[in-house]
């Protein structure tokens, strides 16, 4: 009898594997639906980025329905709201994939929320593109089901103060910085040009976040007689030191950084934000592509969403279409492990709103092309300069 | 001098925003003998009112001025009778809960019914700047301060002359001999919810006429608290002259000391305060005999 049921077991055993995890269905695909998942803060003042991103992805599923599916199933989007705050980001992607128990994750909320979530993302081995805060832990090193679309916060900030550098040789500079880790990486691909450079830093300040009067703060900046200024606020910080700059009557060449890219920052500061520079690796709604993003994304969202649509929209929709193309070259029966393959196996893939994405053996980064942006007051609009 | 001068009148700009949301905690405080945790949140909710007045409604200054106003009254009326008044006679620390809560709905409120994008209240008037001198000035700030000054007087008259502040002052000092001599601790509460939620809504409207309308401005109340422990929990004009004095203190050392410590100063300076006056500057000493 025993020797009966070892030989089932070993039967069973071997049958298991000979058929392997490519025939056991991954979660989150029926015969008509294929389930994608997301968490991003969608109350609080970042839901700013959060519903922009979300509103990308939503774009290139409706795209992707539209024309039939995958493969003729229709995606379903599933998102939940973190708040921006990390413990609902953990909580909310485990719902997602435990009890909604989707086929792929997308986004996934800020910096500091998808580093924590990356523990719960790599134990349960589902497809992943992350495109809100794209920092280096995300992808160094490489998470084999993992992706990152976008560019590194200190590269753009490399970028930015490079160029600035090189358009104001010898003047005086200033840097003001958040406390938290989103400050530290601009202070930190600041420093790094400062030290190559040598540029003479004469004002350089922390603010605490939260911080809504930059009066003493902008005071001591003019004192200091900086002539080039990064403003490392976020949305409001900025638009907070440029009225204080304005105040003061003085207006130094400042740059800011992508995440207040956006066009009501600039009809907040009004003519204080003229002329102002931005580095970031999404095209500018102002040119052609950003205008013919805005043409197709106007029939597929409602007039709210629509309203709501900033470069977080561009950065979402980019990373949607690369998965979707990914669990579509998968063909009739896609799983998770050919999804990742297929997602490793991008190369080039053209989205109109960055420049070609690709991924490789072993690369999680899509390492984008970063272009510096000068804001014009007179069109509320951002326009390539390099 | 210039530099200390200009540090000074921004400071008394940012200070008289914080006095007049202090003064929204401490008209509850000395009514009912509650912290108010949403504070903040009832500022923020007057200001996008007065916005979404200025944009859907009149962009006149009087028209947005009123308006605000009686959304601010009606705002805190419905507070204390739908959640405030059920919670009559339960322990204070369920109370204060309860507020807390209050706090996290109306933050919420602002991306359901507004959206996480900031805005700017435009009225044609406050966001211009003068020059006193070669300081510069938004016209907004300096009426910021002569609103606060003009409800500093108003509301001194208003509790040593009014019945209503004599009977407000009455529930306060001890509700139970003002019920005997008739007074409704019930409507004086209402009365206090609304009076706190104007006072702190005017802060809230010139905040944004100077500054910004954000989903993050229910800090303000953060920093408004602080203002009224150091003038006093229970003393309404005490936490008007706090919330200049936490202004002027938090500009100072983020002048002269650095932008760290702007954010610090102002805590710091009541944990001193505290330690010689634990009611605070213009509190008054809480007695009680055993």
């Amino acid at each position: 009898m025993i020797k009966h049921l070892a030989a089932a077991s070993l039967l069973l055993s071997a049958s298991c594997l000979t058929i392997g995890p490519a025939a056991a269905a991954d979660p989150g695909i029926t015969d008509s639906e294929i389930l994608i998942g997301d968490v991003e803060p969608l109350t609080g003042p970042p839901a700013l980025l959060g519903v922009a991103a979300s509103i990308g992805h939503k774009i290139a599923i409706a795209e992707a329905n539209a024309a039939g599916g995958i493969n003729g199933r229709k995606i379903k989007y599933v998102l939940e709201d973190d708040g921006y705050v990390t413990a609902r980001t953990i909580q909310g992607a485990k719902k997602v994939i435990d009890v909604d128990k989707v086929f792929a994750m997308i986004g996934i909320s800020g910096s500091g929320q998808s580093i924590a979530v990356m523990p719960v993302l790599e134990k349960s081995g589902i497809p992943t593109v992350i495109d809100v805060a794209p920092v280096k832990f995300l992808w160094e090193p490489p998470r084999k089901n993992v992706f990152v679309v976008g560019q590194s916060y200190e590269e753009g900030i490399i970028h930015l103060v490079n160029f600035l550098a090189d358009k104001n040789p010898g003047k005086k500079w200033g840097l003001i910085t958040q406390d938290d880790d989103y400050g530290i990486t601009v202070r930190d691909g600041f420093d790094s040009v400062v030290k190559a450079k040598k540029l003479n830093v004469v004002y350089s300040g922390n603010y605490k976040k939260g911080q809504q009067d930059f009066s003493s703060d902008m005071l001591q900046l003019k004192e200091s007689g900086a002539e080039v200024f990064l403003a490392g606020g976020i949305i409001a910080e900025n638009i907070a030191m440029m009225k204080e700059l304005e105040k003061l009557s003085i207006k130094p060449v400042t740059g800011i950084f992508w995440p207040g890219r956006i066009e009501p920052v600039l009809k907040l500061m009004g003519p204080a934000g003229d002329g102002i520079y931005a580095v970031d690796y999404v095209e500018p709604f102002a040119g052609s592509a950003g205008k013919a993003f805005l043409e197709k994304a106007k029939p597929l969202v409602s007039e709210a969403e629509f309203k709501g649509i900033n470069r977080y929209t561009m950065t979402g929709y980019a990373a949607a279409k690369v998965l979707i193309a990914a669990i579509e070259r998968c063909g009739k029966q896609p799983t998770w492990a050919c999804t990742i393959a297929e997602l490793e196996k991008t190369k080039n893939v053209e989205t109109g709103v960055m420049a070609p994405i690709s991924f490789g053996p072993g690369v999680r980064f899509s390492n984008q092309k970063l272009q510096i942006m000068q804001a014009d007051a007179a069109t509320l609009s951002f326009k390539p300069v390099d | 001098m210039q530099y200390l001068v200009q540090l000074l009148i921004s400071g008394l700009a940012i200070g008289a925003i914080y006095g007049l949301i202090a003064m929204g905690f401490a008209v509850i405080y000395k009514s009912t003998g509650l912290v108010n945790f949403a504070q903040g949140e009832m500022t923020m909710i007057t200001a996008y009112i007065a916005w979404t007045i200025s944009t859907t409604v009149s962009g006149n200054v009087f028209v947005v001025a009123v308006g605000a106003i009686l959304a601010a009254i009606v705002l805190g009326l419905i507070i204390e009778r739908l959640v405030m008044r059920p919670m009559l006679g339960e322990p204070v620390f369920a109370t204060v809960m309860v507020t807390i809560g209050l706090a996290v709905i109306l933050r919420s409120a602002i991306n359901f019914i507004w959206d996480a994008y900031p805005h700017g209240l435009e009225l044609g008037m406050g966001r211009g700047i003068v020059h006193l001198g070669s300081i510069g000035v938004r016209t907004g700030q300096l009426a910021v301060i002569a609103t606060l000054l003009l409800l500093l007087a108003a509301i001194w008259a208003f509790f040593r002359y009014s019945k209503v502040g004599v009977a407000m002052r009455a529930v306060a000092a001890d509700d139970r001999t003002a019920l005997l001599m008739g007074i409704s601790a019930t409507k004086v509460h209402a009365l206090a919810w609304a009076a706190s939620s104007v006072i702190a809504g005017i802060g809230g409207v010139f905040f944004a006429l100077s500054y910004d309308l954000s989903p993050a401005m229910f800090q303000l109340g953060l920093k408004a608290f602080p203002a009224t422990i150091l003038g006093g929990l229970d003393a309404v004009l005490g936490s008007g002259l706090g919330g200049l004095l936490i202004g002027i203190t938090e500009n100072l050392a983020g002048g002269y000391l650095g932008s760290g410590m702007k954010e610090v100063a102002g805590f710091a300076m009541i944990i001193v305060v505290l330690m010689v006056r634990p009611f605070g500057i213009f509190g008054e000493r809480d007695i009680e005999r055993v």
